[in-house]
């Protein structure tokens, strides 16, 4: 194609300027990847902070509502009464949990029984939080066995886990015996077997934690369960993994966002301010080459007005001007993708103290491809103005001139 | 054997704002083929104007004109485009060659750009018709380093490569020096006596004129004399 050949002589004819222009391109593409994975970092770190010790996606049974039953008589109206003295349950959670575990997106499941107790150490009483879990399954949503600060997290037939927050205001430890009280007054006494401490105050001071064996007779629930959580491979689909899973069991399914709605807000925000960025990055890139192939097709007149007034054809100067625009763009952007990852990943060299990340830097997610293509294209589409410019010309006056 | 250029009743008018201004009325101009003509006339009369209209770069606002039998005043613009580049030679006052082609690339160009690229045989006939002009040893130059006649030279070639039958010459001698407009001169007048190429040759320089086989002479817009065969100055 001799149209490549001459926007390539083109742009060889000054290997500076062309140098300058590319770097300014290859500028423009490293912020753009930078701020991409920037901002995707910030949002994984926090996601990840977040979600650490809580699960993805919550399956509970529907909420149960009082309805109005159809009558004959308009005067009169019956409703159908909800019954509290039943705990909510979820009965036939086998199946549900057949269905989780053979869906890969899912990366760990735990069937609970949740509810509200107290426990009474004396004259002392506490309100807790309990999660009632399969023991063999007790780090599937909060890494509990590793924070143990005392004792161990075998919790046997009669054991509790309790925090460290909660052992303190109550005067426990590991070894000592409690007594449990559910919300409908039914007392056992439990062993403490372990205290832990996870650094997250509401569940250092609220949670804990018995088997599935020892709760089920304290919550009247001989067989079912009241909630299953979810841990997922990809947080970020929490929302549409829950709208799948509602509509395959029946069950309501809350993904972590609607539980989070001011991170998810936070989050949004930050996703449009790094679009703003990239979008403003892209536009200065894409000006200056507009501008530095304008400033080309000016001071190629004569030339141009020439290969016109030979018969060389509008379409052919066009698409010099055209090809100039896609090498400076592909080259740029190649360029700038190198180098925003190599930035990337010097940053993601830079940790405190604690060997965290300064910059939250995801350097795998700088948006590379997209940013390639855009700017590729984008260099195209700036190229448009003065190829245009360049294939109109009147051959006459560029020639006089 | 038909005419190589029949200009008939040409006119032009130029409009800036409410002005008007009549630069050629009525000019007729037939070229026969083989002939070197030179067209003459003071700065205004016109000259360059009709050589760009005769040459395809401008549309007349009156009149017709027909090159090799083939009218082609009301062809559009892509297709007044494709007969300059298959029929017609320019040479201009400045030569506006490519900087950043060799003298063998710059002459091919015309032929290269609507095919796609250089072929060997244009390469060929790029650097029979560079030693024709006496530069068979700058070939693979860049043309920036060329002298001013020498890139006049490189132009000339370049106006012959796709073999035009009518070459259009404005003030092709206008910015160079004696020696230089006197070898360029020649080489104009070789190639009309060995390829039987037209010329229209636009000037303002009596020296020129006598060097081609014709004059005609444009006078505020008018045909004001047209000679018959005249004898050429050696």
């Amino acid at each position: 194609m001799f149209a490549l050949t001459v926007a390539r002589r083109y742009l060889f004819s000054n290997p500076a300027q062309t140098a300058l222009l590319i770097s300014g391109v290859a500028l423009g593409v490293t912020a753009f990847v930078f701020i991409t994975a920037l901002i995707e970092g910030l949002a994984i770190r926090l996601t990840d902070d977040v979600t650490a010790n809580s699960s993805h996606i919550s399956l509970e049974p529907e909420t149960r509502v009082a309805r109005v039953l159809p009558s004959p008589d308009a005067e009169l109206a019956s409703v159908a009464i909800v019954s509290t003295f039943q705990r909510r349950q979820i009965r036939a959670w086998e199946p549900a949990v057949a269905l989780l575990r053979s869906q890969p997106s899912v990366s760990a499941i735990s069937p609970q029984i949740s509810g509200s107790a107290f426990l009474v150490k004396g004259e002392a009483v506490a309100p807790v939080a309990v999660t009632a879990i399969d023991p063999a399954f007790l780090d599937a949503i909060a890494p509990i066995s590793t924070e143990i600060t005392s004792g161990n997290s075998n919790l046997g037939a009669d054991g509790i886990l309790i925090g460290v927050g909660l052992a303190e205001n109550l005067g426990l430890s590991s070894g000592q015996p409690v007594l449990f009280r559910t919300d409908r007054g039914i007392d056992r006494l439990l062993t403490v077997r372990g205290v832990f401490r996870t650094g997250l105050q509401a569940l250092d001071e609220k949670v804990a934690y018995l088997s599935l064996q020892t709760a089920r007779p304290l919550f009247a629930l001989p067989e079912g369960l009241t909630n299953i959580e979810v841990k997922l491979e990809e947080p970020g689909r929490a929302r549409e993994i829950a709208a799948f899973l509602h509509e395959a069991t029946g069950l309501r399914a809350t993904p972590w966002q609607e539980k989070n709605a001011n991170l998810e807000g936070a989050l949004t925000a930050q996703a449009r301010t790094g679009t703003l960025i990239q979008v403003f990055s892209l536009i200065s890139v894409l000006v200056g080459i507009a501008s530095a192939l304008s400033l080309s097709a000016n001071r190629r007149r004569g030339e141009i007005g020439i290969m016109r007034a030979f018969g060389v054809s509008s379409a052919f100067i066009a698409a010099v001007f055209v090809l100039q625009g896609l090498m400076i763009g592909m080259v740029g952007a190649a360029i700038g993708c190198v180098s925003g990852f190599a930035l990337c990943s010097w940053l993601a060299t830079l940790t405190d103290a604690d060997g965290i990340m300064i910059l939250p830097v995801a350097r795998f997610e700088g948006g590379y491809v997209a940013v390639f293509l855009l700017t590729t294209l984008g260099a195209v589409l700036a190229s448009v103005i003065p190829a245009r410019s360049a294939a109109r010309l009147d051959p006459l006056e560029a020639i006089q001139q | 054997m038909s005419s190589v250029l029949e200009a008939r009743a040409i006119g032009m008018t130029f409009r800036n704002g409410d002005a008007f201004t009549e630069v050629l009325r009525n000019v007729d101009v037939t070229l026969e083929p083989g002939e070197l003509v030179a067209l003459l006339g003071a700065s205004g009369s016109g000259k360059s104007t009709f050589l760009s209209i005769a040459g395809l770069l401008l549309r007349p606002t009156t009149g017709t004109i027909t090159i090799a039998g083939q009218r082609v005043d009301q062809l559009s613009d892509a297709e007044r485009a494709e007969f300059r580049n298959a029929r017609l030679g320019f040479i201009f006052q400045f030569h506006h060659l490519l900087p950043d082609f060799t003298a063998t690339e710059n002459v091919a160009f015309p032929a290269a750009a609507p095919a796609g690229g250089i072929t060997p045989a244009m390469r060929q006939r790029a650097r029979e018709l560079l030693a024709r002009v006496g530069l068979s040893d700058r070939l693979d130059f860049r043309v920036t380093r060329l002298s001013g006649g020498q890139k006049q030279r490189v132009a000339i070639a370049r106006a012959l490569m796709n073999k035009p039958e009518l070459i259009f010459a404005d003030e092709p001698t206008g910015s160079l020096d004696r020696v230089a407009a006197q070898q360029v001169l020649d080489l104009m007048r070789e190639v009309n006596r060995e390829d039987k190429a037209t010329f229209l040759i636009c000037t303002h320089d009596e020296q020129v004129a006598a060097r081609c086989t014709r004059r005609i002479t444009l006078k505020d817009g008018q045909v004001e004399g047209a000679s018959e065969e005249q004898p050429v100055a050696t």
